[in-house]
């Protein structure tokens, strides 16, 4: 049972499901950014800098229950430049990038998940998934 | 939290779209209209977007609505055509204010836009059935 539960409170396990959740609104981000790509005046929308530095200093420390508590945020993006007349600064091309690379990221962060898991159960069976 | 991330956002936005491309479909199956319905001749329309949060997906998430249909006052082109059935007494006819190079270019940045939240259905899709799929 020790094992079992080592295995699911691991700081990688930890860090894997926060950054999927961290994915999953990054990928909202992107979402509400190219809706918005002919709306006048819109701002970019991305995940917060300060949570980017925080998350990265919790799994740096490989402390399960500090990157536990690192909740996502998302912060209006006001510095990348406008380059049009309309003052909306979504570039189209570098947020479909973006978007692929979340999925891309997404793929790796669910691979991980799912080898923990066969793991287990090739240790309880003892045949390889 | 839904399962789908944000589809409520990019569905928001495949409607605005559509209706855009609609607009413009309008305007150039109205480019020579020279007796609208209300008798005069046919003014373009113009789609105004204005974002909307949605709180559902999260802080600072915001879809896209048409704000208004507006007409474009611009006046149109006169020409002198007398055989023409709408020419006035000086023989002048008023055209529509439409401009058909301007609504191509209208149409394809509405539907590249398209194009882009598709991509991003084809991406929630994916993390979805990803997200389905852990530890099989």
């Amino acid at each position: 049972m020790e094992m079992v539960a080592s295995l699911f409170s691991s700081d990688n396990y930890t860090a894997v499901k926060k950054m999927m959740d961290v994915s999953a609104l990054r990928h909202a981000s992107i979402a509400s950014n190219l809706a918005n790509v002919s709306t006048p005046g819109y701002k970019r929308v991305d995940m917060s800098k300060s949570f980017e530095d925080e998350l990265r200093a919790s799994i740096k420390s490989r402390n399960a229950d500090e990157i536990a508590v690192a909740s996502p945020r998302t912060e209006v993006d006001t510095l990348t430049p406008s380059t049009r007349a309309d003052g909306n600064n979504v570039h189209i091309d570098s947020e479909l990038l973006g978007l692929t690379k979340n999925t891309m990221n997404f793929n790796v962060l669910t691979d991980f998940a799912s080898g923990s898991l066969k793991q287990l159960r090739h240790a309880i069976t003892g045949r390889p998934a | 939290m839904n399962v789908i991330s944000a589809s409520s956002i990019t569905g928001s936005a495949l409607d605005a779209e559509k209706m855009r491309v609609d607009i413009v479909s309008q305007n150039i199956a109205n480019a020579n209209t020279t007796k609208g319905i209300d008798g005069k001749p046919y003014q373009r329309r113009i789609v105004a977007f204005e974002s909307l949060l949605d709180a559902a997906s999260g802080p600072n998430m915001q879809g896209v609505r048409v704000s208004e249909i507006k007409r474009d006052e611009t006046p149109g082109e006169i020409i002198s055509n007398p055989q023409h059935p709408h020419a006035d007494d000086d023989g002048n006819v008023t055209m529509p204010n439409v401009n058909i190079p301007f609504e191509m270019v209208d149409m394809v940045t509405a539907t590249r836009s398209y194009e882009a939240n598709l991509a991003v259905v084809r991406n929630a899709r994916q993390l979805a059935t990803q997200a389905l799929s852990i530890g099989r």
